[in-house]
């Protein structure tokens, strides 16, 4: 079986060595493989299975480029992992180059572009939500200052996002054995969701691997979202709404991350479970 | 008939990725419905000959399965059955007195063996020394058979079977199988066994059913 | 998800996904068509705007300010590399199967406008392909389509583009399948002829059915014919002289320590200050084709021949520095200009012969280096016909585009739009053995059967594995990190085998081989094989982060690189 990777766009700043200790941290529970991108060019493509995003870095991912490699190495060997680093071998335009992406997760801070405008929460930029709309892989949104976490938590609404949260949170729960916690900001009866999981047939993996259910019928989601341990990786399903929603009730994505600096793992729509 | 995605590959003989590449480039005539892929067999099946590609909805791999099944010493010996105080004065005869106490085998299929096994003897002689020889159809019997079986027979008085070390033999294992395959993996298990001296002598004093089985069990599980 | 927005489940086009195309194709040869007149119109009303300045000394400004800007709309509001576009368009219909970035819509055509508007010396035709491909293929991508019928969507939306910008059906579908997608099945073509007709109607309907250079009849004799492969090496040689302009342009400016907008304006100026003594070199430069195709371009040979040369140094200079526009309107200027003077020349050295108009003679031009600079006599000999509605001059038309593009390509093995795709690798054209070998991933390909042994394990043991196994390779792993370390090959253990007082004696890390070239598993697969090759291998493990994941083998790349054939080719 193939050891599954993750991709870290490398920033060689202080901020960037954080999200690199957090991708680090993740890659290490997970055993899988580190790999870097160290950006020579402001902008690169990624081409998804149907669609293609350029993400245009700010200026910071550029600074001290002879550095960068050591740094990046220096720092993921301090939290015990050897990262491999990829060299774009394709490019659209001169300094366009195409960054693979048959990863198995991808690790954004909040905002890739003009990060340091926008370092405050309540902000993912848009080219990390075109990221995990587009993509075929869940993306970690790491918290702004390294976290170890020992809890996962997931958000489980009852849409089939959120079943393949589930199941991703399954999948990282048996590979690190930390408890697995349910929250669910109910929508109908728990009855109806109990008759989902049955009807989806992950009942038994259900009472296997999780922990504790919190189910909240009522109450603001700002005190729902007071429950999350602080020390857990929340799993959770993007809300795609379509863009009129979006406008008049807000992004409910952006409020959780608003509301928590936990580490996020989103799994966009395109996002197929493992098998 | 509708098909999965693993099917599909499994039909086309190629990885799942490849068949997921294949949608995905629009090579490969494929209906939608919600997240799902469902392929239509006809349909397929006129692609494929259009393309050339062989196209076999497989049971085979079904039937590799209990080919690739380890048969066992034991398991053929106890099918066989053990044999004593076998009778006659030549290998044609000992060889038909033997066959005569084969129950799962009619009248027929009793004649037709014998000649076989006696075409064999012709050849070479199967006698494999230290009294021991392991008569056995040149050609696997066909078809019908389904698992190997070992037909263990103690003569009577041992008899100048023509073997390599010129010994006299004193018991026969006849070896039937529905394979070369089986047929050359149980020789290779029996010839294991032989080769033990002990063993050998063991079989010299002509051990009941129970304990000839149980002893070839232990002398598998060792090895 | 609402299902109305998936045609491709609507009960008419499930039947068959042809019908589905052509319908689609129709639409994307209509926006395509439509975002064509709408450069057309636009870049009129500037040269016109603008005209009101030609006159005055500091007039050479004027390309500098339109390149700069188209510069900087490119680099800093779109982000979007410089360049015209139909590389990165055969590009992707080669690697990504024709995915475009949905800002690629919109932004040549802008840019584009400002450069060539303000008289930089460029075509408006490769940013509308550009946009009409990109236009393809974000319908495409919003009605999920796959990978196939998304590239004749982005072969539709250049058809579309072509034929509405030059009024042009014929040269619209085979300049698509000539150069954009490099393949002609019965599945491609018919939406694409129809995104040409769609194309071509849209313009007819907005700015009426016109043909872009008319002329009058040409009577063409035997002579002329003959005269025409003079016309045809001169223009190979203009074509030649063009490429290497622009190339060489690029290298300059990219040495210039500047910003990209300041580069670009230092190339417009540069055009500007020539255009001030030849305005013919500003702009697009229809209106010139025009009066030569008509034969009423007045100037002498000295002077024709040296505004040929000053329109492929504006051209190199507006393109090669930054500006944003495409080949093809200069072509048609600087293939006329060619014919021009060669026809002067002609009847300087042969007064007595009665040589046709001249204006045929700027047409073939035209032709010659159509053919030669994108390497497509087809395109090159449709496109001139249908521009000019002139059927009379097919014969030699026919003539010099073949031995132009000959020429051309003796001289430069490829074009020059593709030119730097073949150079990194990129041409992948249906059917042929990189495509395939570029749709083929390790991933496909590896085999993992094999049986890992441990470093420490003894020859004894290692017999009764092989006794079981039915590979000849063994990759061979660290007992405690479970790192590969080397190979094993049923060869290397011959000379122990027959020896069994050896088989305790000798241990596995002993007898492999621990210098094994490995293979990453997202290397190319003809890097691979040139590996292989080169070391006469034939399979090679497959090795991530010092862990073994399989092998690869060239008996299964054949048997697989023969599958993806079939599937591939024969429709």
């Amino acid at each position: 079986m193939m050891i599954s990777r993750l991709l870290h766009i490398f920033q060689n700043t202080p901020l960037g060595r954080e999200t690199l200790l957090q991708a680090a941290y993740f890659t290490k529970k997970l055993r899988a493989s580190l790999t870097i991108y160290i950006p020579r060019h402001i902008k690169f493509l990624m081409y998804f299975d149907n669609d293609v995003v350029q993400v245009d870095l700010d200026h910071s991912y550029l600074v001290s480029p002879d550095t960068a490699h050591d740094h990046a190495v220096e720092i993921a060997r301090e939290a015990g992992v050897e990262p491999s680093f990829i060299e774009p071998k394709h490019f659209t335009a001169s300094a366009l180059p195409d960054i693979p992406t048959d990863f198995d997760y991808m690790i954004c801070p909040r905002s890739i572009s003009n990060l340091s405008s926008k370092l405050g929460l309540g902000y993912i930029g848009p080219k990390v939500q075109s990221i995990i709309n587009t993509a075929n892989f869940p993306v970690l949104i790491a918290s702004h200052v390294y976290k170890p976490w020992k809890n996962i938590v997931v958000f489980f609404g009852g849409s089939a996002n959120a079943f393949n949260a589930l199941k991703l949170g399954f999948l990282i729960q048996n590979i690190t054995n930390f408890p697995l916690t349910l929250f669910t900001y109910a929508e109908t009866s728990f009855e109806a969701y109990q008759k989902e999981i049955a009807d989806q047939g992950v009942e038994d993996e259900l009472g296997l691997r999780v922990e504790d259910w919190q189910f909240f019928e009522s109450g603001n989601l700002t005190d729902y979202l007071y429950n999350v341990p602080h020390d857990a990786l929340v799993i959770l399903g993007a809300f795609n709404h379509g863009l009129i929603r979006d406008i008049m009730f807000g992004n409910k994505l952006e409020k959780i991350q608003t509301s928590i600096t936990n580490n996020l793992l989103i799994v966009g729509s395109r996002y197929s479970a493992v098998g | 008939m509708k098909l999965t995605i693993d099917e599909v590959a499994q039909c086309l003989d190629v990885p799942l990725s490849t068949v997921e590449r294949w949608i995905r480039q629009g090579r490969i005539p494929v209906g939608k419905s919600g997240g799902e892929c469902i392929f239509q067999k006809p349909i397929l099946e006129v692609w494929a000959k259009k393309h050339n590609i062989s196209f076999t909805l497989s049971d085979k791999k079904v039937k590799k399965h209990s080919q690739d099944k380890p048969v066992n010493l034991f398991n053929a010996m106890a099918f066989g059955g053990v044999y004593y105080g076998i009778e006659g004065d030549s290998v044609s005869e000992v060889l038909e007195s033997a066959l005569k106490n084969i129950a799962f085998l009619d009248q027929d299929e009793k004649e037709t063996l014998w000649v076989k096994l006696l075409e064999r003897e012709e050849m070479a002689s199967t006698g494999i020394g230290r009294g021991i020889a392991i008569p056995h159809p040149r050609i696997p019997l066909d078809e019908s058979m389904e698992e190997p079986v070992i037909i263990t027979c103690f003569l009577k008085n041992p008899l100048d079977y023509r073997a390599v070390d010129g010994f006299p033999v004193f018991v026969l294992f006849i070896l039937l199988s529905p394979s070369i395959k089986t047929h050359l993996h149980l020789l290779s298990r029996l010839a294991f066994c032989v080769r033990d001296a002990s063993f050998v002598e063991f079989l010299k004093r002509v051990p009941d059913q129970e304990k000839l089985l149980e002893k070839v069990e232990n002398l598998e599980y060792a090895s | 998800m609402k299902p109305w927005i998936y045609p491709a489940q609507w009960a008419l086009f499930k039947m068959d996904d042809r019908l589905l195309m052509m319908f689609i194709g129709a639409i994307v040869g209509t926006c395509s068509g439509f975002a064509a007149v709408v450069l057309n119109h636009s870049l009129l009303f500037l040269l016109e705007w603008l005209s009101q300045w030609r006159q005055h000394w500091w007039a050479f400004i004027l390309p500098a300010i339109g390149a700069a800007l188209s510069s900087l709309f490119l680099e800093k509001v779109v982000k979007e590399g410089a360049g015209h576009g139909v590389p990165e368009v055969i590009y992707s219909v080669s690697r990504y199967g024709g995915l475009l970035r949905l800002r690629s819509t919109f932004s040549r055509l802008v840019s584009s406008c400002l450069t060539i508007g303000s008289g930089g010396s460029a075509g408006p035709e490769a940013p509308v392909v550009m946009s009409g491909s990109a236009i393809g293929s974000n319908i495409a991508r919003f009605f999920s389509l796959n990978d196939r019928q998304r590239v004749t969507l982005v072969g539709c939306g250049a058809a579309g583009a072509i034929s509405s910008i030059f009024n042009a059906p014929i040269a619209g579908i085979v300049f698509t399948v000539e150069v954009i997608l490099g393949e002609w099945t019965a599945l491609n073509i018919i939406p694409i002829a129809i995104a040409a007709v769609a194309g071509t109607e849209i313009s007819r309907a907005l700015q009426g059915n016109q043909i872009v250079f008319s002329h009058k009849v040409f009577a063409i004799d035997m002579g002329d014919i003959i005269a025409s492969i003079g016309v045809a090496v001169f223009t190979a040689a203009a074509a030649i002289l063009l490429t290497h302009g622009l190339r060489s342009m690029h290298k300059i400016s990219g040495k210039v320590r500047a910003p990209m907008w300041i580069r670009a304006a230092i190339g417009g100026s540069m055009v500007g200050i020539i255009g001030l003594s030849l305005p013919v070199v500003l702009g697009e430069g229809y209106h010139s084709v025009h009066t030569m195709i008509e034969g009423n371009f007045s100037s002498g040979l000295a002077f024709v021949a040296i505004a040929c040369l000053a329109k492929i140094i504006a051209t190199s200079l507006t393109l090669g520095w930054g500006g944003s526009g495409g080949i093809f309107a200069p072509c048609l200027v600087i293939g006329s200009l060619v014919g021009l003077a060669y026809h002067r020349a002609l009847s300087m050295l042969w007064p007595s012969a009665d040589w046709v108009n001249e204006g045929c003679f700027a047409l073939l031009g035209m032709a010659g280096l159509i053919s030669g600079m994108l390497q497509a006599p087809l395109t090159g000999i449709f496109l001139i016909v249908e521009i000019t509605g002139g059927y009379a001059v097919i014969l030699p038309l026919i003539m010099v585009s073949a031995i132009s593009a000959t020429l051309c390509h003796y001289i430069e093995p490829s074009s020059f739009y593709l030119k730097e795709l073949v150079d990194r690798g990129h041409l992948l054209r249906p059917g042929t053995d990189a495509r395939v070998l570029s749709d083929l991933s390790i991933k496909e390909l590896l085999e993992t059967d094999c049986v890992c042994v441990s470093q420490n394990m003894s020859l004894r043991d290692f017999v009764k594995i092989v006794e079981n196994s039915r590979r000849n390779y063994y990759p061979v792993e660290n007992d405690e990190t479970g790192e590969f370390v080397g190979m094993l090959h049923l060869d290397d253990i011959r000379p122990y085998l027959f020896n069994r007082m050896l088989y305790d004696a000798v241990l596995v890390g002993q007898i492999m081989n621990p210098h094994v070239a490995t293979v990453l598993p997202d290397e190319d697969l003809s890097k691979i094989l040139r590996k292989m090759d080169s070391q006469r291998l034939f399979s090679m493990p497959v090795v991530v982060n010092n862990r073994f994941v399989g092998m690869i083998s060239k008996a299964t790349l054949l048997d697989k690189y023969r599958k993806e054939l079939m599937v591939q080719t024969s429709f």
